[in-house]
């Protein structure tokens, strides 16, 4: 394939498409090629609960045929036993060579990447985060942040304690309702938030991309229950969504089950060689190109054209899981509601900023429970039954600085993953821990005893900065377009080139960053042809 | 392959057709009656017919008629005859021919049907085909000898235990199907005999005590019996004209010389299943393990019966992500689930079997949360709900679990024994 492409992106997820529209919208030719992966299977048709009590086949869709569920039991999430999600995790470790070691490695092949299983969180970096950006980078996020922010859809617009936190709430739609548990402790903790805040705890709604108003052919959330398993009215945003609106440009096309393994130059230009699904090679030549594979991917694609054989940092989030009881809720039914996060919480903690969200438990297999209560299984089902309909799920992420990860290329081509927990961790957790028990204590809620649980290195999925931004690049690291150093025309638009993780939700920054470089290599190459 | 079986609807002809068409061959039927299991390209052929047209382009023959009704004008030659003309008929089509002969074959064989056999596998061989004995055959639906002898054991509560008691070489039909379809599939030059039988041999008496406790499920006394009593009265049966096919194929069973088996079983890469596991109707004793386990896990779980369904899901799993391996968990404890309480972390002797069984248990959860009975028992829909009984589950499950947790702690050498008796029995 000859260069008829002005710019050729690598990925379709949200930082593949995000860098895509700007570059269209200036009447670049664009190329976007992607591992092509689509769902299999149809989401549910009954909200949760009724496919629950109805569905004499619900373990199609809870298990399906080749028994992914159990075959898949030791994976850190519920979400990689879903069958309905399968197609965005399978097979990215294989096809892009990644391997993880004491590091949960996941990518995706899926057109719209792993946007297709997120969790929705969205949140805007502070200035002073973004001021680890390079200063050319942080002063254009704005701009991006608004454009991205209203293309995809954010809910929970609200003038609460969280609002200075998300900071997103010019652009947002009002939330989507809470369930009785939830409200229950917003309105408690309306009446103790002064004192809470003393204690360095602050709570407010969830911002997420999720609609609360229809937008387009999307439809607002009806509370159906099903965010895990398929939402049928597409409420939850995903990437794929957008590669509808890119095909409406007449100068995007786009190469879909096409695995990009390497990288090489070749008369000034790159050329892209991989793999289609058929299995025939092929390269393709361009002379710009945009990684935005996910981090692991682009890292290892930047690697291996760098033939970098030293490590480059990993950021990831450190993560905790944790149950909260709700005594006064004990005999209440279950009721389906939004299956994401409701509420969010910022905890201050002594030298860092913990952030998390609170679930309902409604939407998640009761055996997802089952199995991690230290009980006889018939008793511990009991105990489930009547007690989880007055508990909610809640997660707590640290700053992705906390994790010493690092990625090496190794001789045979392979990028190995690996990375502990930096020594502040377990203090912190520990703090958080004991924060929100009290925090939560005020609102009437109990910490269920044994519950804290801290996930495995990378178990967040949220990994970034192995080739970061900076004013000055060295080799290994990217300029404030995210232009390798080392590599010309070859720019990463993925959390690869974030310069910092902070504990909060980094999709949303991920998109308007490759926005923000889209943006700039439109100008950039209308300046060259003109 | 196109393949041309006599017998058609006969006992091996019946298992062998459904085999070899699932490895896509394409089967006529040369029989009396029209097979009405499945259509079939059919030949009507009787015995006594002095040609028959075989299709062109038939590869193989397969010739497994043979007179198994007894009537007085009987004739040897007719099934020496309608061989004969077969073996023709093949020939003319360049068809290979297969004849499946009898363990009993022998030139001076006491009774008509081994000599009838021998005298068919002379001309098969001499015309360049294969000749396969078979051992007993077993197992499936109760047709042929084995069907006579099930019918026996069925209806007698006393069975001869003959002295001494003749061996058998059993071979389950499933397993001779494959056998007969691989030597057909095989490029192996003709004119050979295969014998295919399990490889140590089983007293007859042995083999019909299996047939009441693994296929009849039930229990059989048996009598000492001289053999030369039952052949002395068999000969007089005989002289009397009253015998009946039935008593001279167990009469034969007393002419029979063992075959050494190893060899081609090897050369086929047949392995033979149990006479245990075959003589079950499922054809297998696993398969029944893994339901009874699925049935005592789901129900354990569910605290109800579970869904066939579910059950049945269960199975597959287990055949599918566990290569069909059960626990081996012992009796008492498949029979009443609520004794699986009873093991704990303590008792078991290995950290693999522990992690075994953690995980059958969750995956017979996940199986019985996804059922609408799950959803009941799981999420409590459709139930009542009051503060009240909400604390009675909730103190009830918490007295349960400690209960069961002093007995398992007090039961652990006994539970353990259980575990290894089970093991053993295998």
């Amino acid at each position: 394939m000859s260069t008829k492409f002005d710019v050729i992106i690598i990925g379709s997820g949200p930082a593949g498409v995000s860098a895509a529209f700007p570059l269209l919208e200036a009447g670049l030719n664009v190329l976007m090629i992607d591992g092509g992966k689509v769902p299999d299977m149809a989401p549910p048709e009954q909200d949760f609960l009724s496919a629950r009590r109805d569905d004499f086949e619900q373990w199609k869709w809870m298990i399906v045929q080749d028994f992914r569920a159990i075959h898949m039991r030791s994976a850190v999430s519920p979400k990689f036993r879903v069958p309905s999600l399968a197609f965005t995790f399978d097979g990215f470790e294989q096809g892009n060579n990644i391997k993880g070691k004491n590091f949960v490695t996941i990518g995706s092949l899926a057109a719209g990447g792993l946007s297709n299983a997120w969790g929705c969180g969205v949140a805007r970096f502070s200035s002073a985060e973004l001021a680890e950006f390079p200063s050319e980078a942080s002063s254009d996020m704005e701009r991006s942040y608004e454009v991205v922010s209203r293309r995809i859809g954010i809910s929970g617009k609200i003038d609460d304690d969280m609002s200075d936190y998300f900071k997103l709430d010019t652009y947002a739609q009002p939330p989507i309702p809470m369930d009785p548990l939830h409200a229950s402790l917003a309105t408690r903790y309306a009446t103790q938030r002064t004192k809470l805040r003393a204690q360095g705890f602050r709570m407010g709604r969830s911002r997420v991309a999720a609609l609360s108003e229809d937008v387009g052919s999307r439809k607002a959330c009806n509370l159906s229950g099903n965010c895990l398993w398929g939402c049928r009215r597409r409420s939850l945003y995903s990437a794929a969504d957008d590669l509808p609106k890119l095909h409406r440009y007449e100068n995007f096309s786009r190469l879909a089950g096409f695995l990009v393994d390497g990288l090489t130059r070749r008369d000034g230009s790159w050329n892209i060689e991989g793999q289609g699904t058929d299995g025939t090679r092929r390269a393709i030549v361009a002379k710009t190109l945009l990684l935005a594979a996910g981090t692991l991917a682009t890292t290892r694609l930047v690697l291996s054209a760098l033939k970098y054989e030293e490590a480059v940092p990993v950021q990831s989030s450190p993560m905790a899981v944790f149950a909260l009881w709700l005594p006064r809720f004990l005999a209440t039914q279950r009721v389906p509601g939004f299956g994401l996060g409701q509420l969010s919480f910022a905890v201050t903690l002594a030298k860092a900023t913990a952030f998390g969200s609170t679930f309902s438990t409604t939407g998640l297999p009761v055996s997802e429970f089952a199995r991690h209560l230290p009980w006889r299984r018939r008793y511990g089902i009991d105990i489930l039954s009547s007690l989880l309909g007055s508990c909610l799920a809640g997660n707590v992420f640290l700053p992705g600085n906390l994790t010493a990860g690092e990625a090496r290329l190794q001789k045979d081509g392979a990028l190995m993953v690996s990375g502990a927990y930096r020594g502040p961790v377990m203090p912190l957790m520990k703090e958080a821990a004991d924060k929100l028990r009290r925090a939560y204590h005020s609102l009437g809620a109990f910490l269920l005893p044994g519950s804290f649980t801290i996930g495995a290195p990378g178990g967040d999925i949220h990994y970034a900065g192995t080739l970061p931004m900076r004013n000055q690049p060295a080799i290994g690291e990217s300029s404030p377009v995210g232009e390798v150093m080392g590599l010309e025309g070859v720019y990463v638009v993925d959390g690869a080139c974030l310069p910092i993780l902070p504990e909060k939700s980094h999709t949303l920054t991920i998109m308007a960053n490759a926005d923000r470089i889209g943006r700039k290599i439109a100008v950039l190459q209308r300046r060259r042809a003109g | 392959m196109r393949i041309a079986v006599t017998g058609a609807t006969g006992y091996i002809g019946t298992y062998l057709i459904g085999l070899a068409r699932t490895h896509n061959h394409y089967i006529t039927a040369v029989s009396r009656r029209r097979p009405h299991s499945r259509p079939m390209d059919w030949i009507p052929w009787e015995m006594s017919a002095k040609t028959v047209a075989l299709p062109p382009g038939t590869d193989v023959v397969v010739h497994l008629a043979a007179e198994t009704t007894w009537s007085r004008d009987r004739n040897e030659e007719t099934e020496v005859l309608a061989a004969e003309v077969l073996v023709a008929a093949a020939r003319k089509v360049r068809a290979k021919f297969m004849f499946v002969s009898s363990q009993t074959a022998r030139p001076h064989a006491p009774t008509s049907y081994g000599r009838i056999k021998w005298r068919i596998e002379e001309q098969v061989l001499a015309a360049g085909g294969w000749v396969v004995r078979p051992g007993l055959v077993y197992g499936a639906s109760a047709r042929g000898v084995f069907g006579t002898l099930v019918d026996i054991v069925g209806r007698v509560p006393i069975l001869p235990a003959f002295l001494p008691a003749p061996q058998v070489q059993p071979i389950h039909v499933h397993d001779l199907a494959e056998g007969l379809l691989r030597i057909v599939e095989g490029e192996e030059a003709s004119c050979r005999t295969y014998v295919l039988a399990g490889s140590q041999p089983v007293s007859f008496t042995r083999f019909l005590h299996e047939i009441a406790r693994s296929r009849l499920r039930c229990h059989r006394m048996f009598l000492p019996i001289p053999a030369s009593l039952f052949l002395g009265c068999s000969r007089v049966l005989d002289v009397l004209s009253l015998r009946r096919w039935g008593i001279e194929r167990v009469q034969s069973l007393f002419d029979l010389s063992k075959m050494e088996t190893v060899s081609d079983l090897n050369r086929l890469g047949l392995v033979l299943r149990s006479l245990n596991s075959g003589l079950h109707v499922s054809g297998s004793a696993r398969k029944r393990r893994m339901l009874q386990e699925g049935l005592a896990l789901l129900t354990y779980v569910l605290k109800t019966r579970p869904e066939n369904a579910a059950l049945r899901r269960y199975v597959r799993m287990i055949e599918q992500l566990r290569g069909g391996e059960t626990l081996n968990l012992p009796n008492p404890l498949l029979r009443h689930p609520a004794l699986l309480s009873l093991l704990g972390d303590s008792t078991w002797d290995n950290e693999a079997a522990k992690a075994e069984f953690a995980w059958r248990m969750d995956a017979a959860t996940l199986l019985g949360e996804a059922t609408p009975a799950g959803s009941v028992r799981f999420l409590g829909l459709g139930r009542q709900h009051g503060l009240f009984s909400r604390g009675q589950v909730l103190v009830k499950a918490a007295t349960c679990e400690l209960m069961w947790r002093s007995l398992s702690a007090v039961g652990v050498p006994l539970v353990r024994k259980m575990l290894a008796r089970a093991k053993a029995a295998l």
